[in-house]
C-alpha cells in the first residue's frame, strides 16, 4: 500500500525560527517538525498525525505564508 | 447477494368482520406479527444492504445510546395508506421514549434502509413527536441521523408541500430548553443538516458520514461544481475545517458514546440541575505538575490542555470541537464533581489568539453553558484578537462581539485565572478581571496584563524615537522591559482589578470554593427588554 501523503500547512504568517526534524524522520502524533515565529511568539508547528517526515518545504529565516505548505508527511 | 426479504404472510391479520369475531388472543397474535415484521430480524436483505454501507441498523443504533430495556418505542405500527407491514417499516423512522444513565431522553433513530431514509410525511410526523414530547417533558432529544433529505416523489408537490411542518419551530422552542445533540451515521446531506443545525453537538464518524446543505448529485446539478461526499461534507470538512460537527470520531460506536456522555453532563432541562458525581479523591502530584506546565517566558508555546486536565477532576474532560479553531479550548469538566465549562486559550496555536471562528466556537459554547447552568471557568492565556486583512475580511469586529454578547447576558458563576498574557479586548471577552463581574477574578504570578501586545506598544509609541537611535534594538530592549515592569499581576491586584495571585498549585481549590458559594444563577440586571440582537 502506498503511504498517504499530508500537507502540514502553516496556520499563520511568520518567519520560520527553527526546524526541529529532518526529513525521514519517524514522527508520532504531535511531534513538532518546526518552530515560527510570529507576533513576537514561538509557534510550533507539530505533526497532526504519526508518520515518515518525507520532505521538508522551508528553511530557518524563511517567511511564510498562512496556509503555506511547511512539510509532508507519509502517513 | 442475500435472499429477498420475505413478506409477512397476508393471512397474519384477522379478517374482523365475520360472523365471528376474533378472539383477544388472536388480535393481540395479528398485532405481534406486524410488530414481528417492522424488526431487523425480519429484513436480513435490508440489514445487509445497510452493513454493506455503515457498521449498525437504525434499532441497533438506539440500542447502542440508551440505557437496556429502557426504549419505548412509539409509532411503530405506522406507515403510509396501502403499505404492507414490514415494506417501509416505521416510514423511516425509528422513535420513541427511552433512559440514558436514567434520565428520560426522546430518541429518533433515521433508517437509511426504508427509501434512503428519506423524509416521508409519516415518518416526519413520528419526529415530530419525540421533538414536541420533548419540549413538553422538558427532557433531551438524541437524533441518530442517516438519511436523505425530503422524499422527493412526495415533495414536488406544492399541495402537500406548502403547508410545510412545525418541526423547525419546534427545534427552535427546544434549543436552551433540553439539550439536544445528534450523531451523524452516515448520509448526512440536506434533512439531518437541516436537523442537526439548532442541536448543541453534532458527531460524525469519520471516512463514513457525510452532511450539507446539499450532496453531490444536486450541487452538479445545480452549480456545475464537481466534488464528492467525502471531500464536500466528510468530518474532515465539516467537523475540522467548518465546524458545523462538533467531533470526528473513529467509529458508530465513539460517534453515540459520546452522546450518552455529552448529556452526562447537563441537566435533562433548564430547569434542573445539572448531574453532580462524587467528588473524587484530591491528588497534590496533579496540583503540583501545575507549577512546571507555563513558561513564564511569552514567547514560549505550551499545552494548555495539560492544564484544562490538571484543574479538572481526573478523567473528567470532554473537549468539544478538538480539531475546529484550535487556538481556543472549550470543555465540559468536572471539579470536586459539578459539571463546569472551561474556555482556555491554546498557545500551541497560533500563540493562542483569538481569531473569527475562536470566537463563534466559545460564544457558542457559553451560551450552551448558561442555557443549562454550568459555570464557566476561564483559564487566560491571550494575546489578543487577530489582526490584519483577512481578520477584518471574516468581520472579526463582530464575531468577537459575540463573545461579549453571550457573556454580558449569561446568568451562570464565572471564574477566571489569568495564566500569563491578559491583552486587551481578548482579556475583557474572557472575563478578565471586573469584565463581567465574576465571582473570582484571579492570576497567577506570570500574568500580564495590559491593552495590547508590549512589542507592539513600544513600536507604536516610539516610532520616531526608535528610528532616530543610534542603536534601536537596544532601545527597543530597553522601552520593553520598562513596560513589561508595569503589567505585572501584582500591580493588577494592588488595584483591586484582581482578587488575588495565586500559587497555580492552588488554582482548582480556589476555582471549586468559589464555585461552591456562587448562587447557580445571578440577577444581572437586565433592562425590561424582550431579547437580546446577535452581533452577526
Amino acid at each position: 500500500m502506498t503511504d498517504r501523503m499530508l500537507d502540514v500547512a502553516s496556520e499563520v504568517a511568520g518567519t520560520v525560527l527553527e526546524i526541529s526534524a529532518a526529513p525521514g524522520a519517524v514522527l508520532a502524533e504531535g511531534d513538532q517538525i518546526m518552530v515560527l515565529e510570529s507576533m513576537k511568539m514561538e509557534i510550533p508547528v507539530l505533526a497532526e498525525t504519526a508518520g515518515r517526515l518525507a520532505e521538508v518545504l522551508a528553511a530557518e529565516g524563511d517567511p511564510v505564508a498562512e496556509g503555506q505548505v511547511l512539510a509532508r508527511i507519509a502517513a | 447477494m442475500s435472499a429477498p426479504d420475505l413478506k409477512p404472510a397476508p393471512a397474519a391479520r384477522p379478517a374482523g368482520f365475520g360472523t365471528e369475531r376474533p378472539s383477544m388472543r388472536e388480535l393481540l397474535a395479528a398485532l405481534e406479527a406486524d410488530r414481528a415484521a417492522m424488526r431487523d430480524e425480519a429484513r436480513p436483505a435490508a440489514v445487509a444492504r445497510q452493513r454493506d454501507r455503515a457498521e449498525h441498523t437504525a434499532r441497533e443504533r438506539i440500542a447502542m445510546l440508551v440505557d437496556p430495556g429502557s426504549f419505548r418505542e412509539f409509532g411503530e405500527l405506522a406507515r403510509e395508506a396501502g403499505e404492507p407491514a414490514g415494506e417501509k417499516p416505521g416510514d423511516g423512522v425509528v422513535a420513541g421514549a427511552a433512559k440514558v444513565e436514567g434520565r428520560p431522553v426522546n430518541v429518533v433513530a433515521q433508517d437509511f434502509t426504508v427509501m434512503g431514509g428519506s423524509s416521508g410525511e409519516i415518518g416526519s410526523r413520528k419526529m415530530q413527536q419525540a421533538l414536541r414530547r420533548s419540549v413538553r417533558e422538558g427532557a433531551p432529544l438524541a437524533l441518530l441521523l442517516d438519511g436523505g433529505g425530503h422524499r422527493i416523489q412526495i415533495g414536488q408537490n406544492s399541495r402537500r408541500y406548502a403547508p410545510s411542518t412545525g418541526l423547525f419551530q419546534d427545534l427552535a422552542r427546544l434549543s436552551g430548553w433540553a439539550p439536544m445533540c445528534a450523531a451523524m451515521l452516515g448520509a448526512g446531506f440536506a434533512a439531518p443538516t437541516n436537523f442537526s443545525g439548532l442541536a448543541d453537538l453534532v458527531t460524525m464518524v469519520r471516512g463514513q458520514s457525510f452532511m450539507g446543505l446539499a450532496g453531490p448529485a444536486l450541487v452538479k446539478a445545480g452549480t456545475g461544481e464537481d466534488i464528492d461526499a467525502q471531500t464536500l461534507g466528510g468530518a474532515e470538512a465539516q467537523v475540522d475545517r467548518n465546524g458545523i460537527a462538533d467531533l470526528g470520531c473513529a467509529d458508530e460506536a465513539e460517534a453515540i458514546g459520546a452522546l450518552r456522555r455529552f448529556l452526562g453532563y447537563l441537566p435533562t432541562n433548564a430547569g434542573q440541575p445539572a448531574p453532580v458525581r462524587e467528588a473524587p479523591p484530591e491528588d497534590p502530584a496533579r496540583d503540583e505538575a501545575l507549577l512546571d506546565l507555563v513558561p513564564s517566558n511569552t514567547r514560549r508555546a505550551y499545552d494548555m490542555r495539560k492544564v484544562v486536565n490538571l484543574i479538572a477532576d481526573p478523567d473528567s474532560v470532554f473537549e468539544l470541537k478538538p480539531t475546529y479553531a484550535r487556538n481556543v479550548l472549550t470543555s465540559f469538566a468536572r471539579i470536586r464533581g459539578r459539571p463546569v465549562g472551561i474556555v482556555a486559550n491554546q498557545p500551541m496555536s497560533m500563540g493562542g489568539m483569538l481569531t473569527g471562528p475562536a470566537c463563534d466556537k466559545a460564544a457558542r459554547f457559553v451560551s450552551m453553558c448558561d442555557a443549562f447552568g454550568l459555570p464557566l471557568v476561564y483559564l487566560i492565556d491571550v494575546p489578543g484578537f487577530s489582526i490584519g486583512s483577512a481578520a477584518e475580511k471574516g468581520q472579526l469586529g463582530r464575531r468577537s462581539a459575540k463573545l461579549i454578547q453571550e457573556l454580558g447576558h449569561a446568568t451562570v458563576p464565572r471564574v477566571s485565572v489569568v495564566l500569563r498574557k491578559g491583552y486587551g479586548l481578548g482579556y475583557v471577552a474572557m472575563a478578565g478581571g471586573r469584565s463581567f463581574e465574576a465571582d473570582a477574578a484571579y492570576a497567577w504570578p506570570t500574568a500580564e496584563i495590559c491593552a495590547m501586545s508590549i512589542e507592539g506598544a513600544v513600536q507604536v509609541v516610539n516610532a520616531r524615537k526608535l528610528a532616530a537611535a543610534e542603536d534601536p534594538d537596544a532601545m527597543r530592549a530597553g522601552l520593553i522591559a520598562a513596560m513589561r515592569a508595569e503589567v505585572t499581576p501584582f500591580g493588577g491586584a494592588e488595584g483591586f482589578g484582581l482578587d488575588d495571585i495565586i500559587d497555580p498549585r492552588k488554582t482548582r481549590a480556589c476555582i471549586a470554593e468559589t464555585l461552591e458559594r456562587a448562587p447557580a444563577r445571578r440577577d444581572i440586571g437586565m433592562p425590561p427588554k424582550f431579547r437580546a440582537i446577535t452581533p452577526i
